[in-house]
């Protein structure tokens, strides 16, 4: 029996070794990518793996900034309407022809197609206040674009990575009939394989040109990669995941933070705590008869002990942050650091103040993976009850959650936004009118006209004057409680060095195999 | 025999269309919508409406079913949310990985299952028939995910004799496609053992108290004579009723064991579309589970007659 395993084994070894030679690695994915096809069909797994693969104009460096990608330059005409890319040179796409400007007006104009369903298309045809008017290519190496009205949010809109990065690709994507076939890009990586709910490949593009930069920094600095090839694997399952890296089966995988130090322990494996912008809050809907009283919401913020609570669900990791700018964000100043201070008598007294007399107040959650959700709503729970606030924690089904969330159907919920780079797109999330949006939590006209002004100037004293102002503003209304931002945990096998994730997303191209 | 077959048939298809209805209704109420789900918090009322249109989900529960409907009837359970294939094709293709998996288990578990349980019964109340029940039940009430995760950890992990993740078609490569099944068929083997055990027992148990197996052994027949030519057809009939049952349930998911053994089955596409709001896959899954359910339970009662000629088609 052992001998015919031993022999079944050796077969699978070796077919295994090709796959595990020199510079090839596997990173696990949680779940299957919906579509190769950049910001069209996509979650984040898919936009992981299609990022490796496509480029746009610009894109985020690590501190949420943007910067010219296939750009080499971006000039922003006196008025903010205007935007002339300038491409960079010796650019060539996956199938070998050049960049020029001209598949940048193909994309463009592929995208605003309403055929294409590219995701972020109202972004950009005034349906969400931001029109573009008009696309040119003056000259093989530039392409301009013109708004409606100055924005300073526009290079970020085009950055997203939802957006797919607003990719360029070649015309090659697209099978004969116009229907999307797979993606050439510019990117490290070009498409090798998608074997559906088993993994998708992608091979070392040998042409690649990389943007300027000694090393990885967000979606630009240097991408070119000592890679040969890298396979994203389904694994669905967290401790399949965990065995597979503790086997060598898989290199690199998002963990969960609870085994980083198991995972530490081992000879084989490193697991560490990465930032990302996304935003973990508890939110009140503040049309709530009991949580429209902002002496209440006070009250709550009062009651909780946020760095023990941070402590607690990052397992010593997460750094406290009540602001809605990312504490990696360049505009995380002093102010935004001021936080709510953990006060149980002060709770007491506020609970006085509104009038409370017990009533329940319930908090929904969400089991995922990943998200801290139930596990704070739980912290939560039992501070609040300390100070006499009789709250209730109701676990939903995410989707369920996010019904109730998107209707507004909730009096305090333990959700997750996903991350936004820039602080004006982090604000907007939860910052609008009930009445047309009711998934929106704080609705207060002249917060909206303060974010709506930060979107559009561009100057960074100016805008930094307003965020603060926001900041300040939402720490008195309370209409949500921010805790922090994300620290996701992930873990590669000491065999790859370089593969840190950005954004909870696997980001591969720095990564090496230093041993076997 | 054909007219037995004809009618179970017939009364297959109105049970296929009331399954076909309620599907759709009860997947609907439950609260989520699809299009949310994919645009999540980055969802402004634009792009859901954009998007609410490209799926159809704009036009009214009546004429949504009203399509699907009639499509099925055609053959064609529409297109996936979340992957934008073809629903049908879809599904056979997962069905006929997880149908590898299942049916291996199955006839493992039957083929040590049936002999140990009509041994447990004929050594009833002695250490062998302890040691088999006790088994039996330990087996089968060790939850799958966790037998599997223990399969994973000590085979795959400690012994590195199989491999942890992935999988590989039979059609790619034959060898290494069985080293990847060896974990999930053993888990599901050694669950449903449990169960077969503990019904042939019972039933073995309840053939060997009759007058007919008294008047075998008082005609000097062996007990293995006894056991095998006399016991067995009578015995069998119950545990293959049972068989039957649960291949149609292992055939129409195993949703744990293909996350723990990242096999991209049936059970894992119906889940996954479950948490998609995923409803042409959600709907097209479930009635073919349903009719594999039906076609299964036919051929067993259909093959009945073989092991209990009393028992006939009508």
């Amino acid at each position: 029996m052992t001998r015919f395993l031993a022999a079944l084994l050796g077969t699978a070894l070796a077919a295994g070794a090709a796959t595990a030679s020199a510079q090839s690695i596997t990173v696990a994915l949680n779940a299957d990518i919906r579509s190769t096809n950049p910001g069209v069909n996509r979650d984040d797994n898919t936009d992981a793996v299609v990022l490796h693969m496509v480029e746009g104009l610009v894109g985020y460096r690590a501190n949420g900034s943007v910067a010219p990608l296939l750009a080499e330059s971006v000039e922003r005409s006196d008025d903010g309407k205007t935007y002339s890319f300038r491409l960079r040179q010796g650019v060539t796409f996956h199938n070998g022809a050049p960049l020029t400007s001209a598949d940048v007006l193909w994309s463009w104009n592929r995208y605003m197609d309403p055929k294409t369903d590219w995701r972020c298309r109202s972004d950009f045809d005034g349906r969400n206040g931001l029109k573009v008017e008009k696309v040119e290519a003056p000259d093989d190496r530039t392409v301009t674009m013109t708004l409606d009205h100055a924005s300073a949010l526009f290079l970020d809109a085009l950055a997203r990575t939802d957006c797919g990065g607003t990719a360029i690709l070649h015309k090659d994507s697209l099978k004969p009939d116009g229907s999307w076939d797979k993606p050439v890009g510019t990117g490290p990586f070009r498409f090798g394989e998608w074997r559906r709910g088993e993994y998708v490949t992608v091979a070392r593009f040998d042409g690649y040109q990389s943007p300027p930069g000694d090393k990885p920094d967000g979606m630009v600095g240097a991408k070119r990669t000592a890679l040969a090839s890298v396979k994203f694997l389904v694994v669905p399952d967290a401790s399949t995941a965990k065995a597979a890296l503790a086997s060598g089966a898989v290199d690199v995988a998002q963990v969960l933070e609870t085994d980083v130090p198991e995972l530490n322990k081992t000879r084989t494996v490193e697991a560490g705590f990465y930032p990302s912008t996304t935003k973990h809050t508890f939110l009140f809907q503040t049309r709530d008869p009991l949580l429209g009283n902002v002496k209440l919401r006070q009250a709550i913020a009062a009651s909780l002990d946020i760095p023990q609570l941070v402590a607690a669900v990052t397992n010593g990791e997460g750094k406290p942050n009540n602001s809605g700018v990312p504490v990696t964000s360049a505009y995380y100043d002093a102010v935004q650091a001021k936080g709510y201070t953990y006060d149980p008598a002060k709770a007491k007294a506020l609970l006085k103040e509104a009038g409370y007399k017990g009533e329940p107040i319930k908090i929904i959650a969400n089991k995922r993976v990943h998200v801290p959700s139930f596990n704070a709503a739980v912290i939560a729970q039992a501070m609040m009850q300390a100070v006499g606030i009789n709250a209730q924690i109701e676990v939903l089904e995410w989707v369920t959650q996010l019904d109730r969330y998107n209707t507004g159907n909730y009096q305090m919920m333990s959700f997750s936004y996903s991350g936004r780079l820039d602080p004006a797109l982090s604000y907007e999330q939860f910052s609008g009118p009930k009445d047309s949006q009711p998934r929106k939590i704080w609705d207060d006209p002249a917060v909206q006209d303060l974010i709506t002004k930060v979107s559009t100037i561009s100057d960074e004293a100016q805008r930094q004057a307003i965020f603060d102002e926001l900041h300040k503003r939402q720490m008195e209304a309370t209409p949500l409680i921010i805790f922090s931002n994300g620290q996701e945990a992930w873990a590669h096998t000491k065999r790859v060095q370089g593969a840190d994730p950005w954004e909870g997303k696997a980001r591969v191209w720095g990564a090496r195999v230093v041993g076997n | 025999m054909l007219h037995f077959v004809f009618k179970r048939i017939a009364m297959a298809v109105p049970t296929l269309l009331i399954m076909a209805v309620t599907v759709f209704v009860l997947i609907r109420l439950i609260p989520g919508d699809p299009a949310a789900l994919m645009l999540g918090d980055l969802a402004t009322p634009a792009s859901l409406a954009d998007l609410h249109e490209r799926l159809g989900l704009d036009r009214s529960l009546p004429v949504q079913f009203g399509i699907w409907f009639g499509n099925m009837l055609h053959g064609d359970l529409g297109t996936s949310i979340t992957s934008n294939q073809p629903v049908l094709p879809l599904v056979l293709d997962r069905f006929w990985i997880s149908a590898r998996v299942v049916l291996i288990a199955v006839l493992l578990a039957s083929l040590f299952a049936v002999p140990a349980g009509m041994i447990a019964a004929w050594r009833q109340n002695t250490a062998t028939d302890l040691f088999l029940v006790g088994t039996a039940t330990l087996l089968y009430s060790i939850p799958t995910f966790w037998l599997g995760l223990l399969l994973l950890l000590f085979l795959g992990l400690q012994l590195n004799w199989l491999p942890v993740v992935g999988y590989v078609s039979f059609s790619e490569d034959p060898g290494a496609a069985l080293l990847y099944i060896v974990m999930p068929v053993m888990t599901l083997f050694l669950h449903e053992m449990g169960v077969l055990i503990r019904m042939s027992r019972a039933s073995t148990l309840e053939v060997l108290r009759l007058d007919y197996i008294t008047h075998a052994r008082a005609k000097g027949l062996s007990e293995s004579a006894v056991l095998w030519r006399h016991a067995f057809k009578n015995a069998f009939g119950p545990t293959w009723t049972l068989i039957g049952l649960v291949l149609g349930n292992l055939l129409g998911g195993i949703a744990v064991v293909e996350t723990v053994f990242t096999i991209p089955g049936l059970g894992r596409l119906l889940v996954d579309a479950i948490f998609a709001r995923d409803y042409p896959v959600i709907q097209g899954c479930l009635l073919f589970v349903a009719f594999v359910y039906v076609a299964v339970n036919l051929v067993v009662d259909l093959l009945y007659p073989l092991f209990d000629p009393r028992v006939t088609a009508e």
